[in-house]
């Protein structure tokens, strides 16, 4: 999902105040960290998205909201 | 059932069978999120399950006294965390749709010496909690599994009190930024 898709469904849901807390790069390495993301899923992810684009494929992000009162 | 909800469950299925057949170590991504002060006294048994993505616990406003829900509380690392921060008064409602997580998550609270965390086996699509009976919702990697975010979303907003806060850690990817080979792999969405 885009962030300003999750935003924009949290505001839909009644929260406010949305904030980013964090953001972090996540590549194909961090993909491979974890065991849900299968060795075919990152050869395939390793083949075809470019070089230059490994290290940032999505991103890691912290949201911190408040339901309206 | 409509095609939607047949797929909604197919998702469903592909997410708790890859989660279900999780049995490797995973203690790197604890020591790459968390600091060893916050896992100084979390059980390995939560440590070497974590599987979250970011540390949302460090901007979570938590008060002393608290009740939180974990939504995915897989092996119990951040509930094992909040309910420290929430205190012996407060309590940690660790939501999860897999027994085993949830057993991990119990016997990670006991040998922690918390009695302040709450296992409790559901779906968060359909939280089996009350109206506004939370503080505070966190999670970790989860809501990015469901095939029904707004309900997710809409669900939180139920059980959270008026004002309640919420922070979670999740993965964001922008449209059109992956081939549609990786987007539509099932284990990039199961991950």
């Amino acid at each position: 999902m885009a962030e300003r898709d999750f935003v924009e469904r949290l505001e839909k849901s009644g929260f406010t105040g949305i904030e980013i807390m964090d953001r972090r790069p996540w590549g194909i390495e961090d993909c491979a960290r974890y065991p849900l993301f299968d060795r075919e899923l990152i050869a395939l992810m390793r083949k075809v998205i470019p070089p230059e684009c490994h290290d940032r494929v999505a991103e890691s992000v912290v949201v911190r909201a408040r339901l309206g009162r | 059932m409509s095609r939607d909800l047949m797929h909604s469950v197919e998702l469903k299925t592909l997410v708790r069978d890859a989660y279900s057949a999780v049995d490797s170590d995973t203690t790197n991504v604890a020591l790459a999120l968390y600091d060893a002060d916050e896992l100084a006294g979390v059980p390995t048994e939560s440590i070497s399950g974590a599987l979250g993505v970011n540390n949302h616990l460090r901007f979570a406003e938590i008060d002393e006294g608290s009740t939180i829900l974990d939504l995915g509380c897989g092996a119990g690392i951040d509930a094992v965390i909040a309910a420290r921060r929430t205190g012996p008064s407060g309590r940690v409602i660790a939501l999860d749709f897999l027994t085993d997580m949830l057993e991990r998550t119990a016997k990670a609270a006991a040998q922690a010496g918390l009695d302040n965390v709450q296992p409790l086996e559901g779906e968060m699509e359909s939280i089996p909690l009350p109206d506004d009976s939370v503080d505070h919702v966190v999670s970790n990697g989860v809501i990015n599994l469901s095939p029904r975010k707004a309900r997710v979303l809409a669900e939180c907003a139920r059980v959270l009190r008026p004002g309640g806060g919420f922070c979670i850690s999740d993965i964001v990817v922008e449209e059109n930024s992956l081939p549609p080979e990786v987007l539509t792999h099932p284990a990039a969405w199961a991950g």
